[in-house]
């Protein structure tokens, strides 16, 4: 007889991220019958079908708190959100396929999505700290290869450089963790709580190491010199992938130590380094986009600016934060993914839609797909009638709320700032170009549209039906 | 739903009509016509009814409610009328385009006066600025006019956003606009209004937020600077009135000294401003400078009838300044030249445009039986009557000369002997006619009866404690 160490209950909580996990072996085994027929068109719709199934076993469990293995995955609520994020991350990104990437190649690139959703997924339930570790590395190993899969030179540089930066945090996360645990001799993120370890200095190291690492995966200044470079290099979709996907699992990860793992009496002040973080991010990142002429590069420091504005939400870790973070990571997933689906509609064979240059003159080229970057660029600087704008303001609002308003301040002053970098995205668009014709118009590309559709319609709903889901707390059982 | 129906025909009709071929001009003129004449008949059906959406629940009460004032009734007239005109006056390459942005651009602007709530009037104060930034991109003679537009209006913007925010956190809702007996008070009400009044500063613009007003005006194509000029410009009156009057009067009455201070500035800098420009658009743009600073004038002074006044100008300030922005386009597009120098003798040849300029002029000069005398008069019989002896006096000067560089402007361009280099064209055709007749006729038609606006009552917008002084 043998015991079973976990049962039927455990195995429940881990149904969406398996369904990813086994579309993408589908993905490889269809690959090896179906590569003589139609690679690309297979491979994206068996993936697409396993994100949609995936969503949907994930939605089911929003009202459920499971906590699996050991307590080392907690499903529903707060994970269901993050989730969900991640698959639709993924759905956009497989999206954006549609056209770019050698056709030799697709089933692996797909795979390899899948797997790095999965590491997101698990990052988002993870409630102990071998967990959190297993999520951010599969994530991570997933996609130091997709960066690398390009002819261009630069992808390759842009992986290597990913390769080293990221292990290198990695190791301060588990240094960490291996600190952590020799303060409280468990890994579970529940033993933080304990109001003695306020006082261990081995707690502080350990939580400094492990913020650390961290702050790295969200590109917060100053661990953020990675992301221009890297998100300039990778791939167009995986660049989309790493600003939506990566962030929003890190940021549950630290969501989730933030609200639930600290020391009672000493978090405020573990969380202080934080919050100055978010403000430093907030003024670099957008000070960085301003001399960018590059899409990419652009959207890469305004990545680390609209972590920034995240974090700032979550600034007193009121429950209202936490609403109106997930509140904004949600739009945030719909403006830069649009962004980055205009861009590959754009993009060519040889070359990818990313320099500003190929955008002067788009509104006559493509009247509404100038339209639609301009309403993704309106959002991600927070102006009407974009979800960006009630983001915002509801993370201006939370911050005076839980009193810190010198955070909101910067929010402000970061804002203005960058509208002048979204500014003149718009105005390439839009001004008068002398070589109109010279420019092709390029062929129509159904899947990139479609996204582009979806995510300025996302992105107009919520300004005027705001949803943030209130059943997200506690994080930790 | 009929103030929805208000808001939502020009901003569809807009988004539409890059649908139709370039080619359709004249299919697309008759579309836009259609649709800025829907949206009087809509404002005149609207008036009284209300349109609300809960919104948010915390961190306060928002709600998406459209819903026309009785102030914001006469002003949304204003920009059915003034956006017909426009569209009208539109001609030349890519004008389907134009005519596209100046229904977006009338769309967001009648979201803003129909606005019930302060989040959503903030809303729609930043989306009325995109409109007018993509035409300056498109039609605009220098980037760098687009750009200072932007940051002058975008910062004014997201100050006032800010505000917005405050005051929801302050009061607790911000459904309040048009809410009798809301009045805000505490320590932080100083910094609300200022954030509000950045906004409708920059936006007015008053004196020494003015900057990026002459440039904008004079590089916008004519049709957009009519529009911008005759409809958008009013946010500011309409902002300090519907929000600093009604929800901030305490706050109003401590700043109204700086305020009208900035106005007097404003009126007579613009005035002289104008009296030495050589460019025929700048001298309107800097008369706008001048009429909008006597209007700040009179807002603070807290009178019932200079309110009155106010309201009968701000709709007689949109029509004329929409006309003469027209009619100067009308007169660029025959004689290829701004430069009022180079203009002369035009009445021999093109007696229809050299008319319906005249009365234009005179009505921007304020001539008795015309619109703008009947709001000026007004506005400072309400001045005196306040006490502000000196406003008033200076408010005269300013008038005074308001005269001479109108009448500058007419003579030198009108009148005097013909310039033989400038080419001969056809007269005003029958489609600038049609764009001009109405703004000429509405002034006419309100400068003899304007107890139709005066109908409307203001006290509700004149501070408690001035009230009693008046009693």
């Amino acid at each position: 007889m043998i015991a079973y160490p976990y049962g039927i209950a455990d195995w429940n909580a881990v149904v969406p991220i398996a369904v990813v996990g086994l579309a993408a072996l589908a993905v490889l085994v269809l690959d090896v019958f179906a590569r003589p027929y139609l690679p690309r068109a297979l491979a994206l719709v068996l993936a697409l079908v396993g994100t949609v199934v995936a969503g949907w076993a994930c939605a089911l469990q929003y009202h459920q708190h499971l906590a699996a293995f050991g307590g080392a995955f907690i499903a529903g609520g707060f994970t269901t959100v993050f989730e969900e994020i991640a698959l639709i991350a993924a759905a956009g990104t497989l999206a954006l396929y549609g056209r770019l990437g050698r056709d030799d190649r697709i089933s692996g690139i797909v795979a390899l999505v899948l797997w790095a959703t999965m590491g997101a997924m698990l990052m988002a339930g993870a409630a102990n700290l071998m967990s959190v570790f297993l999520g951010l590395e599969l994530l991570s190993l997933a996609l130091y290869c997709l960066c690398g899969i390009s002819d261009r030179p630069a992808a390759r540089e842009a992986a290597l450089k990913y390769l080293i930066l990221s292990s290198t945090a990695s190791g301060f996360l588990l240094y960490g963790t291996a600190l952590l645990f020799g303060a409280t001799g468990s890994i579970a993120l529940s033993a933080l709580t304990a109001p003695q370890l306020g006082g261990d200095p081995l707690v502080w190291i350990g939580l400094a190491l492990f913020f650390v690492g961290l702050a790295f995966k969200l590109g917060l200044v100053p661990f953020h010199v990675w992301v221009p470079d890297v998100y300039e290099g990778a791939p167009l979709p995986v660049t989309a992938f790493m600003s939506v996907a990566t962030k929003a699992g890190a940021l549950a990860v630290f969501a989730r130590i933030a609200y639930a793992a600290l020391p009672a009496g000493a978090a405020g002040a573990m969380l202080v380094p934080l919050w100055v973080l978010a403000a430093v991010s907030m003024v670099v990142g957008n000070l960085g986009m301003l001399a960018q002429t590059d899409l990419k590069r652009l959207l890469g420091y305004s990545s680390i600016a609209q972590i920034g504005y995240v974090v700032t939400a979550l600034a007193g870790t009121s429950a209202m934060g936490m609403r109106y973070a997930i509140y904004y990571l949600v739009a945030y997933t719909a403006m830069n993914l649009g962004a980055f689906a205009v861009a590959a509609a754009l993009s060519g064979e040889r070359e990818e839609g990313a320099r500003l240059e190929s955008y002067r003159g788009l509104a006559y080229r493509r009247p509404y797909l100038a339209a639609a970057m301009m309403l993704f660029m309106l959002a991600l600087a927070g102006i009407p009638p974009t979800a960006g704008f009630l983001g915002k303001a509801l993370i201006l609002a939370a911050a005076v709320g839980s009193g810190y308003a010198w955070l909101g301040v910067i929010l402000v002053a970061g804002t203005a700032i960058s509208l002048f970098a979204y500014a003149k995205v718009i105005y390439a668009m839009y001004a008068r170009t002398d070589d109109r014709a010279a420019e092709g118009v390029r062929p129509f590309v159904p899947l990139a549209w479609a996204s582009v559709l979806a995510c300025a319609a996302v992105l107009l709903v919520m300004t005027f039906y705001p949803l943030a889901p209130s059943n997200v707390l506690p994080l930790v059982r | 739903m009929i103030v929805l129906a208000l808001v939502l025909v020009p901003i569809a009709v807009g988004l539409a009509l890059p649908a139709i071929p370039r080619s359709a001009e004249r299919a697309a003129k008759t579309i836009g016509m259609l649709a800025a004449a829907a949206t009087v008949v809509l404002a005149v059906a609207a008036r009284g009814d209300e349109w609300t959406l809960h919104w948010l629940a915390r961190p306060f009460d928002a709600a998406l409610h459209f819903g026309l004032t009785p102030i914001s009734f006469w002003i949304a007239l204003l920009a059915g009328v003034c956006t017909f005109s426009a569209v009208a006056g539109t001609s030349g390459v890519r004008a389907r385009d134009l005519i596209a942005l100046l229904l977006l651009s009338e769309g967001t602007m009648l979201a803003l006066f129909a606005a019930r709530d302060l989040l959503l009037f903030a809303l729609c104060w930043d989306l009325m600025l995109i409109p007018v930034f993509l035409i300056l991109v498109r039609w605009g003679e220098h980037p760098a006019v687009a750009w200072r537009y932007f940051l002058y209006n975008f910062a004014g913007g997201v100050v006032l956003l800010l505000a917005a925010v405050a005051f929801g956190l302050a009061a607790g809702t911000t459904d309040v606009i048009g809410v009798p007996g809301v009045h805000l008070a505490g320590t932080w009400v100083p910094w609300i209004m200022a954030g509000f009044a950045a906004g409708f500063l920059v936006k007015t613009p008053v004196w020494p937020f003015h900057t990026w007003m002459p440039p904008t005006y004079t590089s916008l194509p004519p049709p957009a600077a009519a529009l911008i000029s005759g409809v958008q410009s009013k946010a500011g009156p309409y902002g300090f009135i519907a929000v600093g009057l009604a929800l901030m009067p305490q706050q109003m009455q401590a700043d109204a000294r700086l305020l009208i201070v900035l106005g007097l500035i404003g009126l007579l800098y613009g005035a002289f401003a104008a009296l030495v420009q050589a460019d025929v658009k700048r001298i309107v743009a800097y008369s706008s400078l001048s009429h909008l600073g006597l209007m700040l004038v009179a807002i603070c002074s807290f009178d019932p009838l200079a309110l009155d006044g106010v309201l009968v100008y701000i709709v007689a300030h949109g029509l004329f300044s929409a006309a003469l922005f027209l009619a100067l386009g009308f007169i660029e597009e025959r004689e290829e030249t701004r430069v009022l120098a180079r203009l002369g003798g035009l009445d021999r040849h093109d007696p229809r445009l050299a008319g319906a300029f005249h009365i234009a002029a005179l009505a921007a000069l304020g001539l008795p039986g015309l619109a703008g005398f009947a709001g000026e008069l007004i506005m400072l019989i309400g001045v005196y009557r306040a006490g502000l002896i000196l406003p008033a006096i200076l408010a005269l000067v300013a008038i005074v000369t308001a005269s001479a560089y109108m009448l500058r402007l007419y003579q030198d361009a009108m009148q005097g002997p013909p310039r033989p280099e400038l080419p001969v064209r056809r007269d005003m055709t029958w489609s600038e006619g049609i764009a001009l007749a109405p703004l000429l006729v509405a002034l006419i038609v309100l400068g003899i009866y304007p107890t139709a606006i005066l109908r409307v009552d203001m006290m509700p917008y004149v501070p408690a404690v001035q009230m009693q002084v008046q009693r």
